[in-house]
């Protein structure tokens, strides 16, 4: 699972997303534009998991629905397999949908309440028939339930008679049905009470693992993406921050960014909230539609200085970390990135 | 009891007539509050915690729903025998609540100023102008910046860390002895909840309120809380101060979710996961209402629903094997049987037959 080992399953390169802002209503004219995703490069290797952190407004969604090709990107492009994706339409994109699956975040509005839940996990069949054969498609469909973990006699049941958790089964069921190579998850778990998310999480872990998955978890929940992933990206007002493995970004993290996130996240321990340093950041994210120059967290950032606000940071190994070897090694977009371990500790 | 206790809610019953029958919501919870004590209420969806909440504060939609049973003690009066305007003068000067969806409880066609000054003009009689004042005093309390020209703006133009200060000051105009505070922080980001569950911490501090936490984080729990109340099914199932719940918990319930939750300092492989589904409130297991997911379940769980027993250090120490023997001994003899049901309110109590293993267990691993 060590990055550049592989060929990457996925590649992003300098991804752009901006959404234009009109005004007017005869004659609509641009008068500027969010800039939800503003230049990220990632990659996803075979049976990896890439969480992607960051909070409301980062940008995390719509990296999702663009590697979905939901969304069209305004510049940069998304491969797939040394093929770019980003431009493709028709019959291609169709085929090549077949291989990326989205799990969604709300399970109560993400099924359709007037279908069964048969016809729910087995409408992929319907676009991608080749996959399933018509006569087949039952078989196929309650077999993919009793993965999920649901009994398959329920396949006739309507939505509203499951429970979140198990609505969730479904949308992971349906996500499976045409035998993806990816999964992009967004927020899989946040809708579902505590007890249930650790099932659902046990069960992405468990599918990985048997059809060899790659899965791209996008969430909030610092703890389920360390729990899952073997890579973390931070994002940041539509960049990434900081890239790394799991242990380079939570125990090794140089971007201000994330120290400040991994502090501010309680920790289910009372012995440990007296000796803990917390970093509380003062006010809120910035508007996307009109971002900080230079370093865009330069706002928040108790570093901040006049380099900050001209220059900004790429996304790079920081030179701190240049005589480190192993798992330490990641790249981080800050100007005076530095080591400030056991932060999420105490 | 002591004599700085605020609030105690006994054995508070309270059901919901649906179309597909009788939903007992609450089936006999106590707790109690402390003047400047943070008792966090921690439980799932539909385990009853913000009914507790609506029913204390006399905001429970009625009907559906009915209280059957129980007291509600604040400051030496049973609210529940008070008549609508009593409560009314309670609600504001004396408790407070902090919603969980700041934008959806906030009117989106009134300015904040105007809905922070209404709380002075309805209970303190304050003139339009004084209670804008005052508004903008409170903002600038809670911290948001520029106050002044703020006032008029209205809750869309705040942002969700924002809007929640608000509701903040809001519940905080009056000083009020006891703030609830359902899920204050669940919808927002993990940067703006620390700040604001540093900002609630100071501002209890400073005034020493009572303050009922009512959330399912237990990393939020576990960083303000003095004292927690798990519940399930309408129930209290375990009643601990903070740091002896999570050192050892001596309900399996509670086990189940403290092992359930990843942790953000460990990784490991697969997390435990409590199996099944919260009860359907319609149709409780009979005997103890988590045995059907419990994983040292026995034959007198499906029967007998375990009362609150006390939980002591010295009862914890002894042998493990003799607790269901002991507790078949003091349910046989009614007198012994209201001792172990109705422990001192504030003390570690458990509602499980065998939370003595269930602590030994804890204490070992």
């Amino acid at each position: 699972m060590t990055p550049g080992a592989r060929e990457p399953i996925l590649e992003v390169r300098d991804l752009v997303k901006h959404f234009p802002l009109t005004q007017g209503i005869v004659f609509r004219r641009q008068v500027g534009a969010v800039r939800a995703v503003d230049g990220i490069s990632f990659a996803l290797y075979p049976g990896e998991t890439l969480g992607i952190v960051g909070e409301s407004g980062c940008g995390k969604s719509t990296v999702a629905k663009l590697l979905m090709n939901l969304e069209r990107p305004t510049a940069g492009s998304v491969f797939y397999k040394g093929e770019d994706i980003s431009a493709l339409s028709g019959r291609a994109l169709k085929a090549v949908r077949r291989n990326i699956q989205m799990v969604f975040q709300d399970p109560y509005t993400s099924l359709n309440p007037r279908m069964t839940v048969g016809d729910i996990i087995g409408e992929p069949f319907d676009i991608h028939p080749d996959v399933a054969p018509k006569g087949d498609r039952r078989r196929r469909v309650r077999e993919l339930l009793d993965v999920v973990g649901l009994n398959p006699e329920y396949i006739n049941r309507y939505p509203h008679q499951f429970s979140g958790g198990q609505r969730q089964r479904i949308g992971i069921a349906r996500g499976l049905a045409l035998n993806p190579e990816i999964i992009v998850a967004d927020e899989p778990v946040s809708a579902l009470d505590v007890s249930v998310q650790a099932q659902v999480i046990n069960l992405m872990e468990k599918l990985q693992d048997e059809f060899g998955l790659a899965y791209m978890v996008i969430a909030h929940d610092l703890s389920i993406v360390r729990h899952i992933s073997d890579r973390v990206g931070v994002m940041y007002l539509g960049k990434i921050v900081e890239i790394g493995s799991d242990t380079a970004i939570y125990d090794h993290p140089t971007h201000p960014y994330t120290q400040a996130l991994l502090s501010a996240v309680p920790v289910p321990d009372p012995q440990a909230r007296e000796g803990r340093e917390r970093i509380i950041l003062t006010g809120d994210v910035p508007s996307p539609a009109n971002p900080p120059s230079g370093c865009r967290f330069r706002t928040r950032c108790w570093k901040a200085q006049e380099r900050c606000e001209r220059q900004e940071p790429p996304l790079a190994l920081p030179p701190v970390l240049a005589d480190r070897t192993g798992e330490v090694l990641h790249d981080s977009a800050c100007h005076f990135a530095e080591e400030k371990p056991r932060v999420a500790h105490g | 009891m002591t004599d700085d206790r605020l609030l105690e809610v006994r054995d508070l019953e309270v059901e919901f007539t649906t179309r597909d029958g009788v939903v007992r919501a609450l089936n006999g919870v106590s707790y109690g509050v402390d003047a400047g004590e943070t008792l966090a209420v921690l439980g799932e969806s539909g385990s009853g915690k913000s009914v507790t909440a609506q029913a204390i504060m006399g905001i429970l939609d009625m009907p559906p729903g009915r209280i059957t049973g129980g007291e509600i003690i604040f400051q030496g009066r049973d609210l529940l025998r008070l008549s609508g305007e009593e409560r009314r003068r309670i609600r504001g000067p004396k408790m407070a609540m902090i919603f969980q969806d700041a934008l959806s409880s906030l009117n989106p066609v009134l300015s904040v100023g105007y809905q922070l000054g209404e709380m002075f003009r309805v209970h303190r009689g304050a003139s339009r102008k004084e209670a804008t004042a005052r508004a903008v005093e409170l903002m600038e309390r809670v911290r948001i910046p520029a106050a002044k020209d703020r006032v008029n703006d209205y809750p869309h133009e705040f942002s969700g860390g924002m809007r929640q200060r608000i509701m903040i000051a809001m519940a905080l105009a009056l000083e009020p002895d006891l703030i609830i505070a359902d899920e204050p922080t669940t919808a927002l980001d993990v940067t703006v909840q620390a700040q604001v569950m540093d900002l609630l911490a100071d501002l209890q501090r400073e005034y020493r309120m009572g303050l009922i936490l009512i959330t399912h984080d237990l990393g939020v729990v576990a960083d303000t809380a003095d004292r927690i109340a798990v519940m399930y099914a309408g129930r209290i199932v375990e009643n601990a101060p903070v740091k002896e719940l999570y050192a050892a918990p001596a309900h399996p319930y509670t086990k189940g979710l403290l092992d359930s939750i990843p942790r953000l300092d460990q990784k490991g492989g697969q997390l435990y996961a409590i199996r099944g589904l919260p009860p359907n409130l319609l149709h409780v297991p009979g005997g103890c209402p988590f045995h059907p997911r419990c994983p040292r379940v026995r034959d007198r769980c499906r029967t007998d629903l375990p009362p609150l027993y006390a939980v002591s250090e010295q009862a914890a120490d002894g042998a493990a094997d003799a607790t269901g023997e002991r507790a078949e001994a003091v349910s046989a003899d009614p007198a012994q049987d209201e001792i172990a049901r109705v422990p001192e309110l504030g003390a570690r109590s458990s509602a499980c037959h065998y939370w003595k293993e269930t602590v030994d267990d804890a204490r070992r691993t």
